[in-house]
């Protein structure tokens, strides 16, 4: 379980960051059966380290997360190698510009030194539908890393990395968190910018931050997080410190969500670690009750109104003119477009694609994408009342541990393991899965906590404290 | 619900231009069809009086100044990624 | 060829909409260059214009507050909460696969406009104005299989503003585009370049048979770039449908292209069914939430409009041609005519603003054109000065455009040096013109002439007017002379 104070300290006892790299880049060779990365990022990343080396040597400032490796998810654009977004689609694509989180990580030190595998496009929850192969869970080769941001939770999990940056629109980042042990952030929508981010739920999407650590996804979050004027949705304010040092908890008041504990929709293991984290913060200090959110209920058939629409939006511009995978033997344009995207596309990117299409055409859009986003006032409006009188909430991240590959075949049966996580999506709302123990095949659980708009760094804090109490 | 045909996957799919074939339009029915069947339970929510959410930030007048950005691209970079280039445009087949 | 009775027969029903180019200097979502004049294919492009994945819109402020003059323009309601939409279609113009645009909230709603016809003036209200980005350019060389992308034009920010169908004739709706052009460019909303389709007009008609109470089938022409085509085009499409409907054929609700060289409109790819665009919010762009106090800042910062201009020149006793003719010229070149004249007007409350207006329609106009180096315009106490000789009849027309020519190069002339410096005052002096026409009378030659006159053939009066003008070196007051010369030979 490697940390950034880990990092440093080698740092410091005089290991150069070209030495870190290069184990960070030999531990990624080791765990190629895993499947975790799409690209590597080799030669780039060593000049940075080297470039860093001779800061160092200077005496000068290499930044607070200087000469630490970490991967993204390959939804991120990044000068130093090409982004998939996990689809085919993408395949080559060599981007003449930089996400503003890749830039700012990059200047506060940190080094890149891979493309993590995930779900094409953000469509799925286990990487299976990633178009570079599945990447396997660290603890059974036998079952997924999660989606669709399983590469990045694999890489800090597997220790290639102390952190991560993924993205989670409904889970994504949480999901895949959960099933390998690690923690994972998803922020205040708009806390991080979206820009060079490539799109699957405008309004949904966020960047995640994985990490062993809470103090470490805190540290990484301060850096990538704030206002950018490249992307409109971003908040214009910005705490001075996300860390849980920085922001002690008083006595909170703790929900239990009663819609997201039923016995019969979760795994045994994953209500008992519910609880016992419940029983940890009692200890703590703060006090635990049932509260009841009904319209989550309906917030995963929401959600998937609301995705697939947005996605079908922002996935009309892949159509083999202006870049990406193009049908060579199309003669018209007609043709360009449509063999270039049934090719380049794969069966879930379709299926969600038609979807949106259906759900925001004339005749079905009032029924469907209108509704749908009313459900989520709704929704919104029930968290506001219940963040009156509660300061957290608490509950699974996922109704099981990492299934098997192959298991849940059927797209509705995988929709379904979104059902914990796309609630406080559609809020706009803070939420961190926690690692919190092992299932009876030794498997890791996750376990949500949900806060109100902007109320990060609570969570981080409680997240501490969780870590600290094991 | 009405069931879902393989005619309207093929509007859909003539919306979204994706050249789907038949084997694929008949799977595509049969998997919509129970997507959409299960997102239907919506109709029985009760949103009266309420409006749709369509940003959560509540954000209003996010503005920039009217000047110049440069975004460190020139056209060669914007275009390298294009599959058919010709004299600095981008080629496709003949718009009829 | 259909009849002009046939056609009288028939009342037309035209709607256009016409989209504006936005006068700032980046595009509507980009801060890449909005100026594509003289640049090479995708040179004013950057990774928004392109649409890369990844890309976000970020609303240009100047957009908005253009947006809002235009609103103040058209005398329309400006939106207090105003947001943008998705618009999806495939085209390879069109970046993103979708148009963002606005649909249920524009920034500008209803509003109506006093269109000058013919010496009247038609009402035409306006539907809405919203603001929306332009798509790039396809050109599609001929003996090729392929057609080319430019998307410089990608991104450039627009306003589209749609009329109700208020116009009855190819003059109206000429009239209609042209005082949008006026409206807008004296706005400063656009550059108002329509050789580089700053203004583009689509326009819709149909038409039924006078009293028949309900609209006929509709047809639309789209992509017209000056007023003469979209007059022309109504023209020919108003003689089309009546010719088809007399003919007993159906009308087709097609959109349809107009043919410049062939002057006719030709149907375009017809569409199987009417695209579904699956409009809906724009995620990526907050709404735009505006107070009557920011209204209000921005219309204080407009300049004078047409309306306002012609009831000022009206009042200086100018025609409404006069008038139309310098708001054009202005609008059309940058003469800054009307300036000028408000300034006359301002300070000369004896016609000299009504003269010079005058002038400067029927004289400097052809004068510029044919001398591309001389723009200037005479200063209004240069005006002021030459109208008083004119007054008092010391200068004849051609002296008078002699003398203004040469002052609107140079505001430091004086008027009545120049023309004395010149020789071009003319000679009032009655004594003096009665000596010379005395001289011309008592001369043999021109005995026959005087008799004539005598005899009642005026004619001959021009021939001896022109025997005074030579003798004084052409400096005789000619109105005089005849005068005098009828005076003399009636004694």
């Amino acid at each position: 379980m490697i940390t950034i104070a880990d990092i440093q300290k080698r740092i410091k006892s005089g290991e150069t960051v070209r030495g870190i790299v290069e184990d960070a880049l030999s531990k990624v060779e080791a765990s190629a059966d895993y499947n975790v990365l799409i690209s590597v990022v080799r030669e780039p990343a060593l000049k940075r380290a080297d470039q860093l080396d001779a800061k160092l040597k200077k005496g000068e400032d290499i930044g607070v997360l200087g000469g630490v490796p970490y991967v993204a998810k390959d939804i991120f654009l990044a000068h130093d190698t090409i982004a998939t977004a996990g689809s085919n689609i993408l395949k080559n694509f060599d981007s003449p510009y930089q996400a503003t989180c890749v830039n700012r990580l990059e200047a506060a030190g940190a080094i890149l030194i891979g493309k993590a595998n995930n779900d094409a496009f953000g469509n799925g929850s286990s990487t299976e539908n990633s178009d570079f192969g599945v990447t396997k869970n660290p603890y059974d080769k036998s079952r997924v890393a999660g989606g669709s941001s399983g590469g990045s939770t694999a890489a800090v999990a597997l220790d290639i990395v102390p952190f991560s940056i993924g993205g989670d629109t409904g889970g994504s980042c949480r999901q895949p968190a959960s099933y390998c042990g690690v923690l994972g952030l998803k922020p205040t929508y708009g806390r991080v910018s979206r820009y060079g981010v490539i799109a699957y739920t405008s309004s949904l999407d966020t960047v995640g931050t994985i990490a062993n650590a809470a103090d470490d996804a805190a540290l990484v979050f301060g850096v990538i997080a704030g206002q950018d004027d490249r992307d409109s949705t971003t908040l214009q304010d910005k705490p001075a410190s996300f860390m849980p040092a920085d922001n002690p908890t008083k006595p909170l008041k703790i929900g239990i969500v009663k819609e997201h504990m039923r016995s019969d929709a979760v795994q045994p293991e994953v209500l008992a670690a519910v609880n016992l984290q419940a029983k940890k913060l009692k200890h703590a200090g703060h006090t635990v009750q049932e509260v009841s959110l009904p319209t989550l209920d309906v917030s995963l058939a929401t959600y998937y109104i609301v995705a697939p629409a947005e996605l079908s939006s922002n996935l009309m511009r892949y159509d083999g003119v202006k870049f990406g995978y193009s049908a060579k033997d199309a003669k018209t344009l007609e043709e360009l477009y449509g063999l270039s995207r049934d090719q380049g596309f794969n069966a879930e990117n379709k299926r969600r694609i038609l979807i949106g299409t259906y759900v925001l055409s004339s005749g079905y859009i009032d029924a469907y994408y209108r509704k749908a986003q009313t459900v989520r006032t709704k929704l919104i409006n029930e968290y506001a009342e219940v963040f009156k009188n509660y300061d957290v909430l608490i509950g699974p991240v996922a109704p099981t541990t990492a299934f098997k590959i192959g298991e849940n075949s059927d797209p509705l049966q995988m929709y379904l393991q979104d059902l914990m996580t796309v609630g406080p999506s559609l809020a706009g709302l803070p939420a961190i899965s926690v690692p919190s123990g092992f299932d009876n095949n030794k498997l890791p659980i996750g376990v949500q906590l949900v806060g109100a708009q902007r109320s990060d760094a609570l969570l981080l804090s409680l997240a501490k404290q969780l870590e600290d109490s094991k | 619900m009405t069931k879902i045909t393989v005619d309207d996957v093929r509007k859909a799919a003539a919306l979204a231009k994706i050249a789907v074939t038949d084997a694929e339009a008949e799977k595509l029915a049969t998997e919509l069809h129970s997507i959409l069947g299960y997102v239907r339970q919506l109709d029985a929510v009760d949103t009266t009086g309420l409006e749709p959410t369509y940003q959560v930030t509540g954000l209003t007048n996010v503005t920039r100044a009217d000047e110049l950005i440069d975004y460190g691209t020139n056209r060669e970079d914007l275009l390298k990624n294009a599959p058919r280039e010709r004299d600095g445009q981008i080629e496709v087949p003949k718009v009829l | 060829m259909i009849k002009q009775d046939v056609l009288d027969q028939y009342e037309p029903t035209i709607g256009i909409e016409c989209h504006v180019q936005l006068n700032t200097k980046t595009k509507l979502f980009s801060g890449a260059s909005n100026d594509e004049r003289g640049q090479a294919p995708n040179m004013v492009t950057s990774p928004i214009c392109f649409g890369l994945p990844g890309t976000l819109p970020v609303l240009n402020a100047k957009a908005v507050e253009l947006a809002v003059r235009a609103g103040k323009a058209l005398n329309a309601e400006i939106a207090k909460v105003s947001s943008f939409d998705r618009k999806h279609y495939f085209y390879p113009d069109l970046p993103k696969g979708y148009q963002i645009t606005q649909l249920d909230r524009p920034t500008v709603g209803k509003g109506e406009i006093e269109v000058p016809v013919n010496g009247k003036t038609i009402k035409v209200r306006i539907n809405r104005a919203h603001i929306e980005e332009d798509a790039g350019k396809s050109v599609h060389p001929s003996g090729v299989g392929y057609s080319l992308v430019d998307l410089n034009r990608a991104g450039t920010p627009l306003i589209e503003i749609v009329s109700e169908p208020d116009m009855h004739s190819a003059a109206e709706a000429k009239a209609y585009v042209q005082e949008l052009y006026l409206l807008m460019k004296y706005s400063g909303v656009t550059l108002g370049d329509l050789q580089h389709g700053n203004m583009r007009f689509d326009v819709n008609i149909s038409v039924a048979k006078k009293g028949a109470g309900k609209l006929g089938k509709r047809s639309e022409i789209k992509n017209l770039n000056s007023f003469r085509a979209v007059e022309r085009a109504v023209q020919y499409e108003i003689s089309r449908h009546v010719e088809l409907i007399e003919k007993g054929e159906v009308i087709k609700q097609e959109t349809r292209g107009w043919d410049e060289a062939k002057q006719r409109t030709t149907a375009q790819r017809s569409k199987e069914e009417a695209m579904d665009y699956r409009y809906f919010p724009e995620p990526d762009i907050p709404p735009v939430v505006l107070t009557a106090e920011e209204i209000e800042a921005i219309h204080a910062e407009m300049p004078h409009l047409p309306p306002h201009i012609r009831r000022e020149l009206a009042r200086f006793g100018l025609d409404q041609a006069t008038a139309e003719t310098l708001i054009l010229q202005d609008a059309m070149t940058g003469s800054g005519y009307v300036h000028t004249i408000m300034q006359v007007g301002s300070k000369d409350s004896t016609g000299a603003a009504k003269f010079a207006a005058s002038w400067l329609s029927n004289r400097d106009i052809k004068h510029r054109q044919d001398h591309p180096d001389q723009l200037g315009v005479p200063s209004d106490d240069q005006f002021i000065a030459v109208y008083k000789m004119v007054s008092d009849k010391e200068l004849s027309s051609n002296s008078v455009d002699q003398l203004l020519f040469k002052l609107k190069a140079d505001h430091t002339l004086n008027a009545r040096q120049v023309a004395e410096a010149d020789g071009l005052l003319q000679e009032n002096d009655t004594d003096a013109l009665a000596l010379a026409v005395g001289k011309i009378l008592s001369d043999p030659a021109n005995q026959k002439a005087a008799a004539d006159i005598k005899a009642g053939e005026t004619k001959a009066i021009g021939f001896l007017v022109g025997q005074v003008m030579k003798q004084t070196g052409g400096k005789a007051n000619p109105a005089a002379v005849a005068e005098l010369i009828k005076d003399s030979l009636a004694k």
